[in-house]
């Protein structure tokens, strides 16, 4: 408790995994990003526009990044791919899988051959315990808390970034042009 | 019993009571928050270059409260009327194209989060049938005010 209440975000915030953030908890500006890795919109930012963030914004320590599951009924195989990624994220290996799940999305998306892509970053024995772990009940829980969290949101469509500082909420969805949300971190962030 | 331009009237200012606090109201989710949230909604449509979308997302909603206001008070009310039925007439038709290019995209109609769908088409769709009737209504009492005035003209 002393330390959350350090951490202004990690107190905000209290049912995360500390595997499933990026940046300094105590950053002025914290971002949750509800995605679903079956999303097409959600793997282009993944791959796009995070890094720009994580570069601009994270590594300085403006922002605090958290990674949440929303995956939807439309997509086939994307629970079994929030199920992977969050029991990975139980050996603190969530972005590897997640980088790796949206890497061959289009890839599994059609084969349902999820495991292929999450067993190319893990070892023989990480293989085993992420394998082990995906229908673990925490797993499960955690997941369910991050739909229901989005569910607050409420969010319509992945990805929806929900963008807070103090008590102002901003959900953001759409294309998200990193241009413009360059913009509103720096003001944000001052 | 009420006549017919009695009705008409009250009509006319339900519409734009109605509709001025529609726009005022629209302008007002847009204004509370940083322009960039309205700037990305706007940009989902993939229409406009960077620039125009600045522009669209710095102005548009200050023009929204203006209208909005003009159909509340009552001033330059025809104006106001053409200007409501012009706008929602070029949103409800990138609406309409959005939705059917499946672009699971927010309209930017009441702020964040207000993804298209056939509820968004349906709500946009009665507003414009709205503004243009009151369009239709409000040239029409001007024609009978101005008729009244210039009897010997019959």
């Amino acid at each position: 408790m002393g330390l959350l209440s350090l951490w202004p975000a990690m107190a905000a915030i209290n049912d995360i995994d500390p595997n499933k953030t990026a940046g300094n908890p105590a950053a002025p500006v914290t971002i949750e990003i509800f995605s679903d890795f079956q999303c097409p919109g959600c793997k282009s930012f993944h791959e796009r526009t995070l890094p720009q963030l994580e570069r601009d914004f994270v590594a300085t320590g403006k922002v605090f990044v958290v990674f949440r599951e929303f995956p939807l009924a439309i997509h086939a195989h994307s629970r079994e791919a929030a199920n992977y990624a969050v029991a990975a994220a139980h050996l603190g290996l969530y972005r590897p899988v997640a980088d790796a799940l949206f890497r061959d999305q289009t890839a599994w998306s059609v084969s349902g051959k999820v495991w292929d892509a999450v067993a190319s970053v893990l070892t023989l024995s990480q293989q085993k315990k992420v394998k082990a772990g995906a229908d673990d009940a925490s797993v499960l829980g955690e997941i369910m808390r991050d739909v229901n969290a989005g569910n607050s949101v409420p969010i319509t469509s992945t990805p929806t970034l929900e963008i807070s500082r103090g008590d102002k909420r901003y959900p953001l969805s759409g294309t998200l042009h990193y241009e413009f949300l360059k913009n509103l971190l720096d003001d944000l962030s001052k | 019993m009420t006549s017919p331009s009695k009705t008409l009237r009250a009509v006319t200012l339900v519409l734009r009571i109605g509709l001025g606090i529609v726009f005022v109201y629209a302008a007002w989710t847009k204004l509370r928050t940083p322009w960039e949230l309205f700037a990305m909604e706007v940009d989902s449509y993939q229409l406009l270059p960077l620039k125009m979308v600045e522009l669209v997302a710095r102005t548009l909603p200050w023009f929204e409260l203006f209208v909005g206001l003009l159909l509340m008070t009552g001033f330059w009310l025809r104006s106001a009327a053409v200007a409501t039925a012009l706008l929602l007439a070029g949103f409800f038709t990138l609406m309409v194209r959005a939705y059917a290019k499946g672009m699971e995209i927010p309209c930017g109609c009441f702020g964040a989060n207000d993804i298209i769908s056939w509820k968004t088409l349906l709500r946009d769709g009665s507003l414009l049938a709205a503004a243009l009737a009151l369009t239709v209504l409000s040239f029409g009492q001007r024609r009978k005010a101005l008729r009244a005035a210039s009897p010997e003209e019959k």
